[in-house]
């Protein structure tokens, strides 16, 4: 078992990374930068991909040796890590994946072995399917709500505190009116932006505690 | 049961004076060798934690604490230095981004002395009256003279208010403050209800001696992280120090405008903001109305719970002492808090301006914020940035404390309510910044060993 909660699916990739001695940049090297040029906010490829809640790609070079009484053990390679956690089935995440972020995911993947391209989405997904490891724990916050379903919801309530502090005080009629052109303001919105629009997300508070 | 050695412990990590004058002398230190003379010549005045007797309270007392700078200045060796906690090291405007000090908060904003850097100790005199604050900082300042060790890079006043001809505990929004501060144990007094944790019998019991004192175990039972060698951290505690401004006038016309338009009225309004009514009745135990006879009972003051009120209909959700003091309120008999308490310090600075008077709120006048805890990291900087900054704990979303948090303009408390007409529920929008950051750091406030092994150069790392 593993892999799904709910509706979110949790996803772990480990892609074996190319070996070179004849580079003056090895791929895993170049493929560390890359990754840290890659904006974390809206403009994030993971932020185009409407699903995910979250992702991280991690490259591994070994495992660490933590001291005795622990032996000393070594990967049979580098390994780029993948993990994601999305709505939906994997299927349809990787074609995505494959088609609205094809140039990310191949500058990516283009380091690993095996990697087929995107061209067809078909190999790329028996690819990743091929470097897939059984997910058995993982973080679903919102197990059975989708990321698009709790963003409307957070925005409705936002919204409804704004309500609450604009009409607190009025008379049960005034208010009942008042609250029937919120309802319908509600019900006409626009639904939210695509994936990786600014607006979409909920204005949130810059957190870090490091 | 914990012993701890009260005459190597400042008496300010152990106790709150409650002397109505102070005045924190910001040092700069001269050379090693003259700073150490000074130190040394200090080291006979500092005053420790041991009881008073009766008769012969001291008439003033002496602390002193050091940034990181400043221990570097007085070149203690480079492997104690690095071994001090990384956000201690950084000082407190490195960690503006993390602490929300931007906007009107942002170090830019401070006064000079603290964005100059150049503060590398706090020596610290309080006193029962003027004569005695004036004798004693005089005295201080001719041992700076006579050993041309350090220099007063600003004298900051503190004194407690003159409201109506007396001394008041209040501040100046006028909130009788000062109530809680946690107990730990070794530390002189008992155990007081309501101050120290809660244990599986519903009752209050001191937290561990390693929450507020380095080189003892705390609530997990390790030694928090302190400086080598031992006995340089050993008894010493680190040290907050925030220069708080306070926008009078702009909270009392807030308060006065938000007061017509809540049905409970201007008076429970101010209890909901803190969670105490101004004159320090507890809101969980007298909701209606404040009642003296309890804020004159030690044993009832701060002897309340959350867990009754969990809708917070008595006492808001986001209410300020029931966010920076949560008790039981996030469940697990208070177990998600035991690790972030800080001791609190402070007194106001300026003058007080009775209700009804034009205040200007350029005017100098706020509270200098002072708290202790064994990590600044774990303890005050998670305060700050989750229970102040941010709501999400106290369900709140991404509301921020009422009275201390970087709102501007911008800011939203809601009071949670109940059909009763004069509890009702009500949202205070477009918060402004009632309080501003003016400046602070970080400090070492050391043991009387490793003051005087940092004053004959003897501390030794190896």
């Amino acid at each position: 078992m593993g892999n799904v909660n709910g509706t979110t699916y949790g996803l772990t990739i480990l892609s074996p990374i190319l070996e070179d001695n004849r580079l003056d940049i090895c791929h895993s090297m170049e493929l560390r930068w890359y990754l840290s040029q890659l904006p974390r906010d809206h403009r994030s490829p993971f932020a185009q991909l409407s699903s995910t809640y979250l992702a991280r790609l991690v490259v591994m070079d070994d495992v660490v040796f933590v001291g005795h009484p622990a032996c000393q053990e070594h990967l049979k390679s580098r390994y780029l890590v993948f993990e994601t956690n999305f709505d939906g089935d994997l299927d349809t995440y990787l074609r995505r994946m494959a088609t609205e972020t094809k140039e990310f995911v191949d500058d990516v993947w283009r380091h690993c072995v095996g990697f087929p391209g995107t061209g067809d989405a078909r190999a790329f997904i028996a690819y990743m399917k091929k470097c897939q490891l059984s997910t058995t724990f993982f973080f679903a916050d919102v197990n059975d709500q989708t990321v698009d379903s709790t963003l409307e919801a957070l925005k409705a309530q936002a919204a409804l505190a704004h309500f609450m502090e604009k009409n607190q005080g009025k008379s049960a009629a005034e208010l009942q009116r008042a609250f029937g052109e919120f309802l319908e303001r509600l019900r006409t919105a626009p639904p939210l932006p695509r994936g990786g629009d600014e607006s979409r997300a909920i204005p949130q508070e810059k957190r870090r505690h490091d | 049961m914990t012993e701890i050695d009260v005459s190597d412990i400042q008496g300010f990590a152990l106790k709150g004076y409650n002397f109505p004058y102070a005045r924190y002398l910001l040092l700069e230190l001269a050379e090693p060798a003259a700073a150490r003379k000074f130190l040394y010549q200090l080291l006979k005045v500092v005053t420790t934690g041991e009881r008073w007797d009766i008769n012969s309270k001291p008439m003033s007392v002496v602390n002193i604490a050091f940034t990181f700078r400043g221990l570097a200045q007085l070149e203690i060796p480079l492997a104690s230095q690095l071994s001090f906690p990384l956000e201690f090291q950084q000082g407190m405007k490195a960690r503006a981004d993390i602490l929300g000090d931007s906007g009107k908060n942002s170090p830019e904003k401070w006064d000079l002395v603290w964005r100059e850097d150049r503060v590398h100790a706090w020596l610290a005199v309080n006193a029962r009256t003027a004569d005695e604050l004036e004798k004693c900082c005089g005295d201080m300042l001719a041992l700076m003279d006579e050993t041309q060790g350090a220099r007063v890079v600003q004298a900051q006043e503190a004194c407690a208010l003159t409201i109506n001809g007396k001394f008041s505990p209040k501040e100046h929004f006028g909130y009788t403050d000062g109530f809680g501060n946690p107990d730990f144990k070794g530390a002189e007094r008992d155990c007081v209800p309501g101050q120290g944790k809660l244990n599986q019998d519903g009752g209050w019991e001191a937290l561990a001696t390693g929450e507020f004192l380095l080189g003892y175990a705390d609530e997990a039972g390790e030694l928090p992280v302190a400086p080598i060698p031992h006995l340089l951290g050993r008894n010493g505690t680190f040290m907050v120090y925030r220069k708080l401004h306070q926008n009078v006038g702009i909270f009392r016309s807030y308060l006065e405008e938000k007061g017509k338009q809540y049905a409970g009225g201007k008076e429970k309004l101010a209890a909901k903001f803190v969670g105490r009514w101004r004159d320090g009745t507890p809101l969980e135990l007298s909701p209606d109305q404040p009642q003296p006879a309890i804020v004159a009972d030690n044993d009832r003051n701060t002897n309340f719970k959350y867990s009754d009120d969990l809708a917070g209909t008595r006492c808001p959700l986001g209410a300020h002492m029931r966010r920076v003091h949560p008790r039981d309120a996030f469940g697990f008999n208070g177990g998600l808090v035991n690790r972030r308490r800080i001791m609190r310090r402070g007194l106001t600075y300026g003058e007080y301006v009775p209700e009804g008077q034009p205040v200007n709120d350029s005017d100098e006048r706020g509270i200098i914020f002072m708290a202790l805890n064994a990590s600044i990291f774990r303890q005050f900087e998670f305060v700050q940035q989750q229970w102040i900054e941010y709501g999400n704990d106290a369900h709140q979303g991404n509301d921020k404390d009422f009275l201390l948090g970087n709102h501007e303009g911008k800011g939203r408390f809601v009071i949670q309510g109940t059909p009763d007409p004069q509890n009702p529920p009500f949202i205070c929008g477009g918060l402004p910044n009632f309080v501003e950051l003016r400046g602070g750091d970080y400090f070492f406030l050391p043991s009387l060993t490793a003051l005087a092994m940092i004053a004959t150069n003897t501390v030794d790392p190896r």
